[in-house]
């Protein structure tokens, strides 16, 4: 028999495990469909001595080539910016940064302030609360008091130590009179959670945090959701949600460890599989009343996918800053560019991140910096370079453009035989000329602290790793496909919690305010529930 | 035909060494892991070949100055198959335990994975933030915020 429950979700990541956790909370029967499986931290590989080559290969950022059993390949070939993702229970955490920063207010109203792209059908002032409460539950080490961002409340821990090269970046921020602030992050400088340890800057959490210091879904949202009585159910592929004539979600089929084709019913389908696995998963649901796939009978599932195409400066300091202790993404930041100046040849802004330094092989191989010359220099080159750099990113608000999309490929399938989704992607002019902006003004700080040398990046074609906009928020379904709860216009029942429902990008890193959506969305949810339309 | 010596010459010249800490890639004997590092790789071992394909004859008899000048046109021609055989021979070359010792005696970075030990950092100083904070508010308010 077909089991039927209240909720199912797709994806157990940032979004799909905060409201696991509170539609749980609230009395409702759960289940979560994940691609991947848990991961085991006794393999964290930065317990063995070649842990920088799974970087490289076994925990490159990169699905395609990463490529393990878990992953499902994206075409990528018209992609100027390629993807950046993992899938396992705590999806796209595991791999992440944890830099916890939140948007602006004048972030969700970029139209009336600055006329372009669409204001948010919901404000800061909506977010505030949910921001908090993701907060607590992802524990956040930081420093309440930025003049950069609204008021917000203590933060759980400490902030992180920033390191010799934070330090000197930041005396030069305030010899050009510029803000900065210690970022917010995502990890523990003290146990926080339940058998989270505190982060002993061994510096790289993209390969998984082997004292669960840095927060990642698995290890934060899951265990409470399961002990609310969530059920997660891991190697699920969900290729469909299945539709009644009206259009209504009746559940999802998917394919499980097995490889049997499976069903569950569900009153509500909640999908979380990130701004390119969910809109694949809506172009793959075409049904009589859905002919071109759930939601998109205006053509917009999947387009205006957004990044934050980012440029980086490298600079080289004298002296050794021994840039590769502590967490390699966060330390402080730098939003003096943020807001829209008329002066300047581009509207909106960007972020500069303070990124660490590399380990040995990174260093050589250039992940910063260019890879180190071979040849007879070579050696006094890798001297000259290795733990004396910091990087800043100059990471912009990328606009929506509908041309900019994920599609179905008509070129590659994944192992069940599905197409894969493809990205198309094209970085515009806007972005272009505050790179170059951004780009000036990074050296500009470098050479205010001192460096030696200063190396600029115009684009890393890696960034892809904020996957947003294709399923968007709005009030008029001729232009959006949710609401501002993020319920899809035409199927009621199915809400889209991810980065897909972003109507603008903004410049900084999403996470926070993907988990502050996706809550709200889930308290609406809980709230009208006796009046939401389920199908017969 | 067996490679090795090739790819040995290939290495010395990527990696000379420096006769002090460093050592040469190829006489310190990384040929063999440098092809374990291409088969991480997808057409990795292809890459290789074709390079050593590409190598003058007599390339390991040559003199220094005449093996990087054939490197540089093979760079120059094939950039992407001759940066995947260098990354595995960097991949080779800064994994060896013994060139990592070297690396923790000039530079003092520790031979070890990072965990379990990690590394001790001094705390944040929060009197660093005390310019930024007299500024005051520099976000843009908005009406419903
Ligand atoms: C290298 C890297 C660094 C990052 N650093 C930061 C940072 O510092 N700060 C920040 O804010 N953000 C950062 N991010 C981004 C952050 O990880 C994502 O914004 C966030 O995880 C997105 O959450 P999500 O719930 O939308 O999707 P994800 O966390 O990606 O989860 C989606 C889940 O859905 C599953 N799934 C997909 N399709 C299906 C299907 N058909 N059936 C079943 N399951 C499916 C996937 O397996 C996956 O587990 C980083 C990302 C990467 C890759």
């Amino acid at each position: 028999m077909t089991e039927r429950v209240d909720v199912v979700i797709v994806g157990a990541g940032a979004s799909g495990a905060a409201v696991a956790w509170r539609f749980a909370g609230a009395g409702m029967s759960v289940v979560c469909l994940e691609r991947g499986g848990w991961i085991d931290y006794d393999q964290v590989p930065s317990r063995s001595t070649d842990w920088e080559l799974a970087r490289q290969t076994t925990h490159h950022p990169n699905p395609n080539i990463r490529a393990n059993e878990w992953d499902y390949p994206i075409d990528d070939a018209d992609a100027a910016i390629k993807p950046m993702m993992y899938n396992a229970v705590g999806g796209s955490t595991l791999h992440w940064g944890a830099h916890f920063p939140r948007f602006r207010p004048s972030d969700f109203r970029a139209r009336s302030l600055d006329g372009v792209a669409e204001d948010w059908p919901l404000s800061y002032g909506d977010l505030a609360p949910y921001y908090e409460e993701n907060d607590r539950i992802m524990g956040v080490a930081g420093i309440n008091g930025d003049p950069g961002n609204p008021h917000r409340d203590p933060r759980q821990m400490q902030p992180l130590p920033i390191g010799r090269g934070a330090e000197r970046m930041a005396n030069a921020f305030d010899s050009l009179g510029w803000h900065w602030w210690v970022s917010d992050a995502a990890i523990n400088t003290e146990p926080y959670g339940e058998g989270r340890g505190a982060c002993n800057n061994c510096g790289p959490c993209d390969l998984g945090c082997a004292l669960r210091a840095r927060s990642s879904t698995d290890v934060t949202y899951w265990p409470l959701a399961v002990r609310a009585g969530a059920r997660l159910v891991t190697g699920a592929r969900v290729f469909e949600i299945e539709t009644d004539a009206s259009g209504k979600a009746t559940g999802v089929a998917f394919c499980d460890e097995s490889g049997e084709t499976r069903r569950i019913q569900a009153s509500v389908v909640v999908l979380a599989a990130n701004g390119v696995g969910t809109a694949r998963l809506m172009l793959l649901s075409r049904s009589a009343a859905h002919p071109n796939g759930l939601g998109n009978q205006n053509d917009l599932v999947g387009r205006h996918l957004m990044h934050h195409p980012t440029g980086m400066v490298t600079g080289v300091f004298d002296e050794p800053i021994d840039g590769f202790k502590g967490p390699f993404a966060t330390s402080i930041l730098c939003q003096e560019f943020y807001e829209t100046d008329p002066e300047r040849d581009f509207v909106r802004g960007f972020q500069m991140q303070l990124v660490r330094s590399d380990a040995p092989l990174g260093t050589a191989v250039g992940v910063y910096l260019p890879r180190v010359p071979w040849g007879e220099d070579h050696h006094q080159r890798f001297l000259d370079v290795f733990g004396r750099t910091a990087s800043l990113t100059v990471t912009t608000e990328d606009l929506p453009n509908p041309e900019n999309r994920v599609t179905l490929s008509s070129d590659v399938t994944d192992g069940d035989g599905l197409p894969a989704p493809k990205m198309t992607y094209r970085v515009d002019g806007n972005t272009k000329r505050m790179i170059r902006f951004g780009i000036d003004r990074a050296t500009e700080a470098f050479e205010a602290a001192g460096a030696v040398e200063t190396l600029p990046q115009s684009l890393l074609e890696g960034a892809g790793f904020h996957l947003l906009g294709t399923a968007r928020m709005g009030e008029d379904p001729e232009v959006s496909v949710v609401d501002g709860n993020c319920r899809v216009h035409s199927a009621p029942n199915v809400l889209v919690v991810d980065g897909s429902v972003f109507v603008t990008a903004a410049a900084l890193n999403p996470t926070p305010t993907i988990q502050a959506i996706a809550l709200r969305a889930a308290d609406a949810l809980i709230r009208d529930r006796a009046g939401i339309e389920v199908a017969a | 035909m067996n490679d090795t010596p090739k790819l040995v010459a290939l290495l010395d010249t990527l990696m000379p060494g420096d006769g002090i800490d460093w050592p040469a890639a190829g006489a310190h004997g990384l040929a063999d892991k440098t092809w374990e590092m291409a088969r991480l790789q997808p057409d990795g071992e292809q890459a290789i070949s074709t390079m050593i394909s590409m190598l003058p004859p007599g390339f390991n008899d040559l003199p220094e100055d005449a093996r990087e000048a054939a490197l540089r046109e093979i760079e120059t021609d094939e950039p992407a198959i001759f940066g995947s055989v260098v990354s595995f021979a960097y991949n080779a070359y800064y994994t060896d335990p013994e060139v990592r010792d070297v690396i923790e005696r000039v530079c003092g970075y520790e031979n070890r994975p990072p965990q379990p030990l990690g590394y001790e950092l001094p705390p944040f100083d929060e009197s660093l933030l005390d310019q930024v904070k007299a500024r005051g508010p520099i976000w843009r308010a908005v009406p419903d915020s």
